[in-house]
C-alpha cells in the first residue's frame, strides 16, 4: 500500500495534464476554443497545450522510473538538499510527486480541483452568450470606444478621402481624430454596414458624429436585448464584445424603433435595416435605427466582436 | 516542532475543505430550489459556470506555464544571491528596478506569483518583490496600449492608471522596506534577508559540483510540473469562484450595490477584486462602465484588479504567509482608494 501510493499520484498527475493538454487541443481542433477566447489568443493556449504535453511526457517518464527503480521518483534534486540544507523544508512542501500529502481530503481536494474544469468540459455542451444571458449593467450605446488584418475591404476603396467639406463636417481634436477619419469613411458609403469586423469602431464613430449620419441607410445583424429606460416602441440590437475571454465579455449595441419592437423576442437574432436618426440616451447623444425592414437571422456559430487594437493604425 | 506545523497545515487544509465543500452545497442547494434534479445539467446558471470557469483557466493557462517555467529555471541555473547583487541597494532604486522588469517582461499575475517566491528565495529583497507584484501587471506596454485603445477618447484614464500604479508600488514598497520582516516567505527556514549574511555558494563551487545539462533539465521539468500542481490549485480555485460569482450572482447585481451608499471607488475596487481579469483585459470592461462610473473610479478599478484580485490572492496565500498577505491587501486598498481620490480632485475631474 505505501508503496502504491506515489504512483497513484503520478498517475493522476499524468491524467490531468494530458487531459487539459487534449481538451485545448479538441478545443482548438473543433474551433469551440473561440466561444472561450478572442482569436489572437489562440496561439498562445496552443502553444499551452503543447507544454502541457511536454509535462506529461515528463510525468510518464517518472511514473515509469518510479516503477522500474528502487529509488522514489524523481530524486534529481535530491543534491540540492546537499547545498541548501535551509531549503529542504520548502522542497517538501513543493509535493514533488514523491512527497505525497497524508492527508487524503487535501487530495481529494487538490485533483478535485484540477478535474472539475475537465468534467464539465465533458459533459457539459460549450454555448455562446447573446445577451441576457450576461447582463452587466448598460450596454454601451454611447460616446468612448473600444476584426483583424487590415482595413476592411469594403472601407478600403474610399481611403485617402481628401475631400474639404467632408473634413468640415468631421471636425476633431486629437482624442477623436480616429473616429473622425473611420466617420468620413463610412459617411461616403451608400449602405453603412455593421459587420463583424469593426463592429465596436464603427460603432463609436457613428455615436462620435452622430448628427452627420441622420437619413443614412444603415444595416446590422444582432440580437435583441433590453433594459430599462427604453420605450415600448424600442429595442437594443446589439452584440457582445470580447477581449480576452468571456469573463470580460460586454454587449454593445444601437437602439432600434419600430412600432412591433414588442414582437421580437429577447435574444433572437434580426438583420435589421433602416435610417439612422439620432436621440439621447442615458444623457448622451446617439444614434438609433428607424427600422424599415427586418429578417430573422441565424446566430452565427460565433457570435462576439473583437475590438481592434491597431484600428487607427490601418485607416 | 515539525508535528506543529503539520497539524497546523492539515487544519488550514480541513478549513479550504469546509469552504470549498459548503460552497458547492450552496449551490446545490440553490439549484435545487429553482429547478427540480433532472434538468440540473441543462440548467443555464450551470451552464454559465461551465463556461467562465473553463474559460478563465484557459486564458490563464498561458501564463501560469510561463511562470512554473521561470521559476523552475532560476531554481535550477541561478545560484542564490544572484539576483541580489544585480538590484541596486537603494531602496527607491531598487524598486524602480523592480518596475522596469515589469516593463522589460510583460507577463500577468498568474505568471508572477509563482515566479516572484523563486526570486526571493535567490535574493530579491521582499520589498522589491513586493512592488513587483503590485506594479508587475500593470506598468508594462501591452497594459499601456490596451488601456489607451479601450480609452481612446480619455487618455488621462490610461496615463493616471500608469502613474497611480508606480506610485503605489513606491510606496508600499518602501512602507514594507521601513517596516515589515523580511521573513514572509511561508514554508521555508531561511529566506532571503538571513541569506544576505551568509555569503552565497559562489557559482564556482556550483559549477564544481553541478551535474550534466540533461540532469539540470530533467530537474526544471520536476519542479515546474511539481509548481503546476501547486500553484494550478489556487488558480483553479480562484477560477472557480469567479465562475460561480460571475454565474450566479452576475456582473448586473454587483455593479448595483453601487446604487446603495456604498462610495463608487470603493465599489469598483471590490469589482475589481471580485472579477479578477487580466490586466490586459480589464480596460475594456472598465470601459463599459464610462456612462456609469467616474473616471476616478474606473481607475481604482484599474489599479486595484492586476494588484489583488481573489484568483491572485489565493495563488499569494501559497508564496506568502497569510499575516504578510493581509498587510499587502491593507495597503493596497488604502493607497490605491486614497490615490484615486486625490487623482480625482487634481486632475481627472
Amino acid at each position: 500500500m505505501k508503496n502504491l501510493l506515489p504512483v497513484v499520484h503520478h498517475v493522476l498527475k499524468l491524467l490531468i495534464l494530458m487531459g487539459f493538454a487534449g481538451y485545448i487541443a479538441y478545443l482548438t481542433f473543433t474551433g469551440d476554443i473561440l466561444l472561450y477566447i478572442a482569436p489572437h489568443l489562440v496561439k498562445y493556449t496552443e502553444l499551452a497545450a503543447a507544454g502541457l504535453f511536454l509535462f506529461a511526457v515528463f510525468q510518464l517518464y517518472i511514473l515509469i522510473r518510479s516503477r522500474t527503480k528502487e529509488v522514489p521518483a524523481a530524486c534529481a534534486c535530491s543534491h540540492d538538499s546537499v547545498h541548501h540544507h535551509h531549503h529542504h523544508h520548502d522542497h517538501d512542501e513543493h509535493g514533488h510527486g514523491h512527497e505525497p500529502s497524508p492527508s487524503l481530503a487535501k487530495n481529494v481536494l487538490m485533483y478535485g480541483l484540477f478535474i472539475l474544469p475537465l468534467l464539465l468540459g465533458v459533459v457539459l455542451p460549450d454555448q455562446a452568450f447573446a445577451g441576457s444571458l450576461v447582463k452587466s449593467r448598460g450596454i454601451q450605446v454611447g460616446e468612448s470606444a473600444g476584426g483583424s488584418g487590415g482595413i476592411p475591404a469594403d472601407l478600403a476603396p474610399l481611403a485617402g478621402t481628401d475631400d474639404p467639406e467632408l473634413k468640415e463636417r468631421f471636425k476633431s481634436d486629437k482624442y477623436n481624430r480616429d473616429y473622425a477619419k473611420l466617420g468620413m469613411l463610412l459617411y461616403r458609403q451608400d449602405v453603412i454596414e455593421m459587420k463583424d469586423e469593426w463592429f465596436i469602431e464603427k460603432l463609436q464613430a457613428l455615436n462620435a458624429f452622430a448628427g452627420n449620419f441622420e437619413g443614412k441607410t444603415i444595416r446590422i445583424k444582432g440580437f435583441v436585448y433590453r433594459e430599462e429606460g427604453l420605450g415600448e416602441n424600442q429595442f437594443i440590437i446589439g452584440r457582445m464584445a470580447m477581449t480576452h475571454c468571456i469573463a470580460d465579455i460586454s454587449p454593445y449595441g444601437i437602439i432600434a424603433e419600430t412600432p412591433e419592437a414588442g414582437s421580437f423576442a429577447d435574444d433572437a437574432w434580426v438583420d435589421i435595416t433602416g435610417t439612422i436618426a439620432t436621440t439621447t440616451y442615458r444623457g448622451q447623444q446617439v444614434i438609433k435605427i428607424d427600422v424599415s425592414d427586418t429578417e430573422p437571422a441565424a446566430a452565427p456559430t460565433i457570435p462576439y466582436v473583437y475590438p481592434d487594437w491597431d484600428f487607427a493604425k490601418k485607416l | 516542532m515539525q508535528e506543529t506545523a503539520l497539524r497546523k497545515k492539515t487544519l488550514k487544509w480541513n478549513s479550504y475543505l469546509i469552504a470549498g465543500a459548503s460552497l458547492v452545497v450552496m449551490i446545490v442547494l440553490y439549484v435545487l430550489s429553482t429547478q427540480d434534479p433532472g434538468t440540473l445539467l441543462h440548467h443555464p446558471k450551470l451552464q454559465i459556470f461551465k463556461m467562465m470557469f473553463v474559460s478563465i483557466i484557459i486564458e490563464a493557462m498561458p501564463f501560469i506555464l510561463i511562470g512554473v517555467v521561470v521559476s523552475a529555471l532560476l531554481e535550477v541555473f541561478v545560484s542564490e544571491g544572484t539576483i541580489q547583487r544585480m538590484i541596486p541597494r537603494n531602496p527607491i532604486l531598487g524598486i524602480v528596478a523592480a518596475s522596469l522588469i515589469g516593463i522589460l517582461f510583460p507577463i500577468c499575475e498568474c505568471g508572477m506569483v509563482p515566479a516572484v517566491r523563486r526570486l526571493i528565495q535567490k535574493g530579491m529583497p521582499l520589498y522589491v518583490a513586493t512592488a513587483f507584484i503590485a506594479v508587475g501587471p500593470i506598468l508594462n506596454p501591452i497594459v499601456f496600449w490596451s488601456t489607451y485603445t479601450a480609452f481612446r477618447s480619455r487618455p488621462d484614464i490610461a496615463y493616471s492608471r500608469m502613474g497611480l500604479a508606480f506610485l503605489t508600488a513606491l510606496i508600499l514598497g518602501l512602507i514594507v522596506y521601513r517596516f515589515v520582516n523580511p521573513n514572509q516567505l511561508r514554508h521555508q527556514d531561511a529566506v532571503s534577508g538571513q541569506a544576505a549574511s551568509i555569503p552565497a555558494p559562489s557559482p564556482v563551487d556550483k559549477a564544481a559540483v553541478s551535474p550534466p545539462l540533461g540532469q539540470r533539465l530533467l530537474e526544471v521539468m520536476n519542479h515546474a510540473v511539481g509548481e503546476f500542481f501547486e500553484m494550478g490549485k489556487y488558480l483553479m480555485f480562484g477560477a472557480l469562484l469567479v465562475g460561480v460569482l460571475l454565474a450566479f450572482v452576475g456582473k448586473e447585481s454587483l455593479v448595483g450595490w453601487g446604487q446603495g451608499p456604498v462610495h463608487a471607488n470603493v465599489l469598483m475596487m471590490g469589482l475589481g477584486f471580485l472579477l479578477s481579469l487580466c490586466s490586459t483585459s480589464d480596460a475594456f470592461v472598465a470601459q463599459s462602465f464610462l456612462t456609469t462610473f467616474s473616471g476616478g473610479a474606473l481607475v481604482a478599478f484599474m489599479v486595484l484588479g492586476p494588484m489583488l484580485n481573489l484568483k491572485g490572492i489565493l495563488m499569494m496565500t501559497a508564496v506568502f504567509k497569510a499575516r504578510f498577505v493581509i498587510v499587502y491587501s491593507s495597503l493596497v486598498i488604502v493607497l490605491v482608494y486614497g490615490g484615486t481620490w486625490l487623482l480625482e480632485k487634481c486632475w481627472l475631474a
